[in-house]
């Protein structure tokens, strides 16, 4: 995990930029001076115009590390033009997105137009549209403009019928299997729920694997995550298409929440351990050669093939996760999408940034740096993505599928019902009671 | 006596003379202790108070005065009484066993024995550790798959299968006790190892004289005496128990199934997860009254107890 962190380019890259910075600082210098000399002469005419040539604005982040980071990325655009100068505001990192989180929530709230431009977690959208801190992007980003992203990360962007975010990197669950015992057991990667839990019983009884199917069921954001996978896979859902009532008691969701309950109590394919379990204390069984079938993020790919962590390295298979018979695979969506502040002074500067920041180029060079999924299916195709990250253009067909969690400006309070309600079903078992008792805590929430 | 009694008599006028002054400079020099004091204590617990009658929100930017709305919704919210229900539980099992084995760990210290030194620093190595150091060690310990907890009793025949700790709801809260039995007991040792040496030697070298056996002695002479180190010792236990956090936040974050959420992780998930500082302070007001109530009861007994001594 260190070893990830690091920043290989850090001791050589800001070299290159420092001499490129000072020569670019020089020849600033020299300009103004010149200006000066000439503003003596023709009046402050020239300066003026310097000055509001080059509009300063603000991006806030959380911090992400890879070959470079995203101060090195916003570096890169000051560099490549002279009408716009963006200063970087490092957030925490994303593992304590509740910091980020609060940090981009205080700052917005001021309504001063700083940041001009943030990065948000997909769940965030909601709330900061409906709070009237982000601004519509429809009219720069109209329909043609749009289609060259995921449909699912759109619909994430979207809040009342208005694009409020632009589709920036992403991530999601997926179902990882192990090659070599699922082919003692048929060799066919499962498609429906019913057919994993029948080829990871098997296994189980065969003494192939200890465990048939990990999955995270500790009440945290992640439960809600894998319910929102499993719901939708049999054409449910958690909210009504409007945002304003719960479908969590109807019978595609309560049949899901039941599935998961039974691979622990009836089908017994997973360990009752899952129900404290978030990614980590799943992904250690899997990747020590315990278990058969997971449902996990991206992450889990480069540590199953390091020799060093892993046992099962070139025996992992990656593949959509199963969905219900007459249904649809489902994924939920992670990852950071654009904003701009509503309240930014400089909006015209806010959106080159924008544009940039999720352009082609730019999404390559996150995918390859950063090792950040793009947003456009189109780079899965690219050469040079394909090359350098291979694992992630395979995942095309799994994002194709990504769903957006409830979308509702008081996701906060609703996922914390989610969290605690499906746990308790998971525990006691009573799944349409607690369901009931769900949707009424939620309905009071969002009604 | 006479000296005494005689100069506040003579002194009196010259003295009234300079007091004013005197008290004048004494609050002069008081006043930075107390703007300190009161602007990081006082002024936060009013604050605290107020914004909890209000609905303020930093997603909905409301800010408006709303008198005891949030009160009335807290006394019928379900997830508050499970969290005060979980804290008064985690509050008073821990505080009863650390306050027993503590004081069982007391009177092993004070006796005289070769290493006592020694023991004594040792015994302090658990309470110096980061409470989240401790979560993560007991995380592993009590793992579910590969726990050396679970390892040693399926080895000794006590359970026939695994035990998932963190993960059912009948155990998870008292594997968070546990731990903290573990953490703490060596502070209220040690609390009560000062208490024990303040008992003065000579009562029991003349109950012994007396033909008092150990257990006669201390529960005769050594026990009240020590009542009321006992119950400050409590009181502090009590206290600090009730706001426990990091265990909960780390081992399980309040689950399975609400089973082991407190009142600071539900304030902390009310507050900094869906920032509603209104309804949120309100719950932490709920806490402040509820330490309130459990330190009266532990005062009233310590004075009883110091007017019986008397």
């Amino acid at each position: 995990m260190t070893d990830m962190k690091k920043r290989p380019g850090a001791d050589t890259k800001p070299v290159g930029h420092v001499t490129i910075a000072d020569r670019r600082q020089f020849l600033i210098g020299a300009g103004t001076m010149g200006a000066a000399a000439l503003a003596l002469g023709t009046g402050l005419g020239i300066r003026k115009a310097r000055a509001q040539s080059r509009a300063e604005i603000s991006f806030a982040s959380a911090a992400f590390f890879g070959k470079e980071t995203f101060g090195d990325l916003i570096k890169a655009f000051n560099e490549s033009q002279d009408r716009i100068l963006v200063k970087n505001i490092e957030l925490p990192p994303p593992s304590s997105s509740t910091e980020v989180y609060q940090g981009l929530v205080q700052q917005l709230a001021r309504r001063n137009g700083t940041p001009d431009v943030f990065s948000q977690d997909v769940i965030w959208i909601a709330g900061f549209a409906a709070a009237g801190w982000a601004l519509p992007l429809d009219e720069y980003f109209p329909a043609d403009k749009r289609s060259a992203y995921f449909t699912g990360t759109l619909n994430a962007c979207t809040y009342g019928g208005k694009l409020t975010a632009l589709p920036w990197f992403m991530d999601s669950g997926m179902f990882y299997y192990r090659k070599d015992v699922l082919e003692k057991h048929g060799g066919k990667v499962p498609e429906t729920w019913a057919d994993m839990a029948t080829i990871a019983a098997a296994a189980q009884k065969a003494g192939d694997i200890d465990f048939g199917y990990l999955w995270q069921g500790k009440q945290a954001e992640v439960l809600v995550c894998d319910a929102v996978e499993i719901i939708t896979s049999n054409n449910g859902a958690i909210l009504a298409p409007d945002g304003k009532s719960s479908l969590i008691n109807q019978k595609g969701a309560v049949e899901a929440i039941q599935f998961l309950h039974d691979t622990i109590a009836t089908t017994k394919i997973s360990p009752q351990d899952v129900l404290s379990w978030d990614e980590e204390p799943s992904r250690q069984p899997f990747t020590s050669g315990k278990a058969m079938f997971m449902r996990n993020w991206s992450y889990v790919w480069p540590i199953a093939q390091d020799a060093k962590a892993s046992q099962v390295v070139d025996k992992v298979g990656v593949a959509p996760l199963p969905s219900f018979p007459g249904g649809k695979s489902s994924a939920c969506l992670g990852g950071y999408q654009l904003g701009v502040n509503a309240n930014s002074k400089q909006r015209e500067a806010a959106i080159e940034l924008l544009t940039w920041l999720s352009s082609t180029e730019t999404q390559q060079r996150i995918a390859l740096n950063f090792g950040l999924a793009p947003t456009r299916p189109a780079l899965f195709q690219d050469e040079k993505v394909k090359k350098e990250q291979p694992f992630m253009a395979s995942l095309e067909k799994v994002f194709t599928g990504a769903t957006a969690r409830p979308i509702t400006p008081e996701y906060a309070k609703v996922t914390l019902a989610l969290q605690s309600g499906i746990s308790k079903a998971l525990v006691s078992g009573n799944v349409q009671a607690e369901m009931d008792a769900l949707a009424g805590q939620i309905n009071k929430i969002v009604g | 006596m006479t000296a005494a009694a005689t100069l506040p008599g003579a002194g009196r006028p010259r003295r009234l003379g300079k007091a004013l002054p005197g008290a004048f400079w004494a609050l002069i020099l008081l006043t930075p202790a107390f703007v300190s004091l009161a602007s990081v204590s006082f002024y936060p617990i009013v604050n605290g108070l107020y914004l909890s009658l209000t609905n303020t929100s930093l997603i909905t930017q409301d800010q408006d005065f709303t008198g005891f709305a949030n009160y009335v919704q807290l006394w019928g919210d379900a997830q508050f009484w499970n969290a005060w229900w979980h804290t008064i539980w985690f509050t008073a099992a821990s505080t009863v066993l650390e306050t027993v084995i503590g004081l069982g760990m007391a009177l092993i210290l004070c006796e005289a024995f070769k290493g006592r030194g020694l023991v004594r620093a040792a015994m302090l190595v658990p309470w110096a550790m980061p409470t989240v150091v401790t979560s993560k060690m007991f995380g592993w310990l009590f793992d579910g798959q590969n726990g050396i907890i679970n390892y040693l009793l399926l080895h000794a025949g006590l359970i026939d299968q695994n035990v998932n700790w963190y993960g059912s709801p009948n155990t998870a809260m008292i594997t968070i006790i546990i731990a903290d039995v573990w953490k703490t007991t060596p502070f209220m040792a040690l609390l009560l190892l000062t208490g024990l040496q303040t008992v003065p030697n000579s009562l029991i070298e003349a109950a012994r004289m007396d033909g008092a056996k150990g257990w006669i002695t201390f529960w005769y002479i050594r026990l009240p005496l020590l009542m009321p180190t006992l119950l400050i010792a409590g009181l502090f236990r009590a206290l600090d128990a009730f706001r426990v956090f990091d265990l909960v936040y780390v081992l399980t974050g309040g689950g399975p199934a609400d089973s082991t959420e407190t009142l600071s992780t539900l304030s902390y998930k009310v507050l900094f997860s869906t920032l509603q500082f209104g309804y949120g302070s309100a719950v932490s007001t709920a806490m402040f009254i509820t330490e309130g109530i459990i330190a009266l009861v532990f005062v009233v007994y310590l004075i009883r107890q110091i007017r019986r001594a008397q």
